[in-house]
């Protein structure tokens, strides 16, 4: 007999489906951070295929009061569709993050703050997160399971090894892991499956008046593309064709050379 | 698009970062911003343009220009995704090389041509080897720094080719190269002596190898959910094809049960095949928990308790005989000892040597025992049954692969006793065992089944390395009681013994499953007083008329007959417990249902 294959996206959903059931089976309590972009929408529809339509955990926003408006409104109306157990933390004020970081880098600050402060609060050893590792250098580098100091910070220099599919699941007493189950995906992986499934979004992703945003972050520092994408479709083509990097958008990656290493070591996402 | 992921590999300075660099900057995959950006980063270093920055993020591997994590970098060309891991090749590093060494379909092993094979390459090679990995092709870089490159190539190629058939690896490709001028690395160069194919056309000719749909069955189960009525056995089908309506046998217990539906939330499959991850409902409800991994019945995976297996030993100490680590194998995790170091790989013969300890970065053959049966598959299946790591603390020490299965372990010498309780604690002998001792008092009429879920319960519990005895009534009759008749002073007496021997044993670390009628609220309210912490009184349900048809040893006929006095059901009472800690009821359940039931609760209640 043909020895039957999983399609492409059949294959990385099926992983992340994996990742998350072992993640549920073995940290807890568990938490998932959603940004309300498309990656980590798409990784909630995946948690509600991993545990047969429920949401397991709590469903994080790190709110700056910054988010676009659309965002809000998107949340609002997912968290009723979905019936998703959500909780707004909201996040320290720019005065008391690190002021020799460059100004929009700041901003992203304020998330790292609000995540430690939930972590605090709520004695969470396990973090699920939507990052991908092919939309940033520093985010190439990560593991599946990333295990983060007592501070939430994170020495690259010294990850475990992680071999198939065995993650390192303990955690010291203070420290978190950071679950990343959606490493292996790509931007276009992302629409392409949105697309086969049927998962919403927030609009602002599309075309209006030849602009759209391929990356949300908060409003005052993430800047839209031009591009005539109003739909799915139009966005992949548009992807297939591009070589500018997806967050060509995000003031923050680019201020200075460093400026995603040193966010992302102190802490962030 | 389908993704091919291909792990670099070489030593430090062999120029992988700078051959992925460059292809990005060939393929035309790197804006004109990113061109401007990485030469004025290579200006500020005073370096000429540096390939290698395109991969190098952090800033401490831009200063020193070396790689120190892995990292992946997105290759897209019109038939596939490529996805190349960037491994580094520093000695320290080799734990980040294995993480991305393991989860790719090809490497290619970079060698430069002004230093041929090194101490590192052949180490590294060795690991490919230790991860289960054939698939390699071999690039000789740096050709521009040679005048006969056409000479060297050769040179280099026949003495890569000649230590890779020492371990038994056959290149798939050759092919000269050289990054830092571009030469044959997209394209081929025109007129050069070359005549083969460039790099990137040579990455074409990968076969990847996609979990195996036409292999035996292995679904490895995560969890169980409860949804509603149903209870939903979680996991991933690993290899093979799995269709609803299907007998599949869950190891290493061997519990079994036929498949009434596959769900792939939101929808319901007939079928499942490798790679997916779904979750199944069962016809019946026996024990499954998470660790198990399901076959068909006629093609298990092998059973034992010792592994024979090649393991690439990560930490920074010494691995020595006798040292105690954890081992996952899919989803279950045992603790092993090691109990005999077989031989070690010289990285620099390639030939077996007799070691007494493995070094950090040796690969070496081992044989682990554990106390617990293992399912483990050998090479031949392909999946996390042949593949294992071992853990200590927490944290990965060891990749390994299944060689051979041992059915039993070899003796482990002479095993330590402890004489007095008093010198031992309760929590140590906790913390060896693995789990703590409880009292687990089957009650209820005779017939009603007890005896039949105790022993079952035992074997299976017994298995899974945990130390289980039971007291069975009868038995007890004719050795510790043998001097006690039905009376109701003797059934509390009877009771009261059983009870006092079960705290014993309890106190002493076992799972102690009593199996008696003890027909007295009252008696095994006092039984519990033997071991208060953790008691369990079990009420094995069965109306009258039932267990009446079963009788089992045919006392029930006698009783009716007046052959036997003081006979509970029939001539004296039996007392149902008003709040049982658990209710098993044997005339509504199947025999598979009471045992799952009895099985869930002993785990829970005993776990660390």
């Amino acid at each position: 007999m043909a020895d039957a294959v999983l399609d492409d996206l059949d294959e990385l959903e099926a992983r992340t489906v994996f990742i998350l059931r072992e993640a549920f089976a073995c940290v807890a309590p568990l938490a998932m951070l959603w940004s309300i972009g498309k990656d980590s929408t798409a990784l909630l529809w995946m948690v509600r295929k991993a545990f047969l339509g429920d949401v397991p955990f709590p469903v994080v926003l790190l709110d700056t009061g910054m988010e676009f408006n659309e965002v809000y409104a998107f949340r609002d109306w997912l968290v009723g569709e979905w019936n998703l157990p959500i909780v707004n933390q909201q996040c320290a004020p720019e005065s008391e993050v690190d002021q020799t970081l460059p100004p929009a880098a700041r901003h992203a600050a304020r998330k790292t703050a609000g995540l430690r402060d939930l972590i605090a609060r709520e004695n969470y050893r396990g973090i699920i997160l939507g990052i991908r590792r092919d939309e940033q250098a520093i985010r190439a580098k990560e593991r599946i399971f990333s295990p983060r100091n007592a501070d939430g910070s994170w020495d690259p220099r010294s990850q475990p090894p992680e071999l198939w599919d065995y993650f390192p699941y303990e955690v010291p007493d203070g420290a978190h892991v950071r679950i990343h189950p959606l490493l292996h995906w790509t931007e276009l992986d992302i629409w392409r499956y949105t697309r086969r499934e049927g998962i919403p979004f927030v609009p602002l992703y599309l075309a209006r008046d030849g602009k759209r945003f391929r990356s949300l972050g908060e409003s005052n520092i993430t800047f839209p593309i031009p591009s005539d994408a109003a739909t799915v479709d139009a966005v992949i083509a548009e992807l297939e064709r591009t070589r500018e990097p997806e967050r060509a958008g995000r003031s923050m990656d680019s201020e200075t050379e460093d400026a995603f290493e040193r966010l992302r070591t102190s802490g962030y996402m | 698009m389908r993704q091919v992921r291909i792990v670099m590999v070489g030593d430090v300075d062999a120029g992988k970062s700078t051959i992925l660099g460059r292809l990005l900057v060939d393929i035309g995959q790197v804006t004109p911003a990113r061109l401007a950006e990485l030469e004025s980063s290579s200006a500020k270093r005073g370096v000429p343009v540096e390939y290698s920055f395109l991969l190098d993020a952090f800033q401490i591997e831009r200063d020193q220009a070396i790689t120190l994590d892995i990292t992946r970098v997105w290759v897209r060309m019109p038939e596939h995704d490529y996805v190349f891991v960037d491994a580094p090749g520093h000695r320290e590093l080799i734990r980040n090389l294995l993480s991305g060494a393991s989860e790719v379909d090809a490497a290619v092993m970079v060698i430069a041509a002004d230093e041929g094979i090194t101490l590192q390459t052949s180490k590294q090679f060795l690991f490919m080897r230790g991860c289960g990995f054939t698939k390699l092709l071999v690039a000789i870089n740096k050709l521009d720094l040679v005048d006969d490159q056409q000479r060297v190539f050769e040179e280099r190629s026949a003495q890569a080719r000649a230590f890779l058939g020492q371990i038994g690896i056959e290149p798939f490709a050759m092919v000269p190269v050289s990054a830092r001028t571009g030469e044959n690395i997209a394209s081929k160069v025109p007129g050069a002596w070359w005549s083969g194919p460039s790099l990137l056309d040579a990455l074409g000719a990968i076969e990847v190898d996609r979990a195996r749909s036409s292999g035996p069955l292995r679904f490895i189960v995560q969890d169980v959910y409860r949804r509603g009525a149903s209870r939903l056995v979680a996991g991933r089908l690993d290899s093979g094809r799995l269709r609803a309506g299907e007998r599949i046998v869950f190891w290493p217990l061997q519990t079994s049960a036929v498949v009434e539906r596959i769900i792939d939330w939101p929808d319901e499959l007939q079928q499942a095949i490798a790679g997916e991850s779904v979750a199944i409902e069962l016809d019946e409800r026996i024990f499954v928990d998470r660790g198990a991994t399901a076959s068909h019945p006629d093609d298990a995976p092998l059973l034992g308790q010792a592994l024979e297996a090649e393991v690439v030993w990560l930490a920074h100490d010494e691995l020595r005989v006798g040292e105690g680590l954890r081992l996952r194998i899919g989803t279950r995790e045992v603790p092993v000892s090691v109990q005999h170091i077989n031989e070690v790989v010289d990285p620099d013969t390639v030939e077996p040597m007799q070691a007494e300890h493995v070094r950090s970065g040796d690969v070496a053959i081992v044989t682990l025992t554990s106390r617990e049966l293992i399912a483990a598959d050998g090479a031949h299946v392909s999946g996390s049954l042949s593949r294992f790591v071992l853990v200590r603390e927490g944290t990965i020490v060891a990749g390994g692969r299944v060689r051979a299965v041992v059915a039993r372990p070899r003796s482990e010498g002479a095993t330590n006793v402890t004489a007095q309780t008093s010198s031992v604690g309760a929590w140590e002998r906790t913390v060896r065992n693995g789990h703590t001792g409880g009292v687990f008092w089957l009650t209820g009429l005779p017939s009603s089944g007890k005896s039949t879920i105790a022993m079952t319960v035992q074997r299976m519990l017994f298995d899974r390395g945990r130390h289980v005895y039971v007291l069975d009534g009868d038995t007890l009759r004719t050795t510790l009681n043998v001097d006690l008749g039905f009376s109701d002073d003797d059934r509390t007496e009877n009771v009261r013994r059983t009870a006092a021997v079960a705290g014993v044993f309890a106190e002493a670390g076992f799972i102690v499953i009593s199996a008696l009628v003890s027909p007295f609220a009252a008696d095994r309210e006092r039984a519990r007083g033997f071991y208060p912490e953790r008691f369990f009184e079990i009420h094995v349900a069965c109306d009258l008329p039932t267990a009446e048809e079963r009788d089992v040893k045919g006392l029930y006929k006698r009783a009716r007959a007046g052959e036997i006095a003081h006979f509970t059901g029939v001539s004296s009472p039996y007392e149902v417990p008003q709040s049982p800690d658990l209710l098993i009821e044997t005339a509504r359940e199947t025999v598979h249902e009471s045992v799952a039931r009895l099985m869930e609760f002993i785990v829970a209640k005993t776990k660390l």
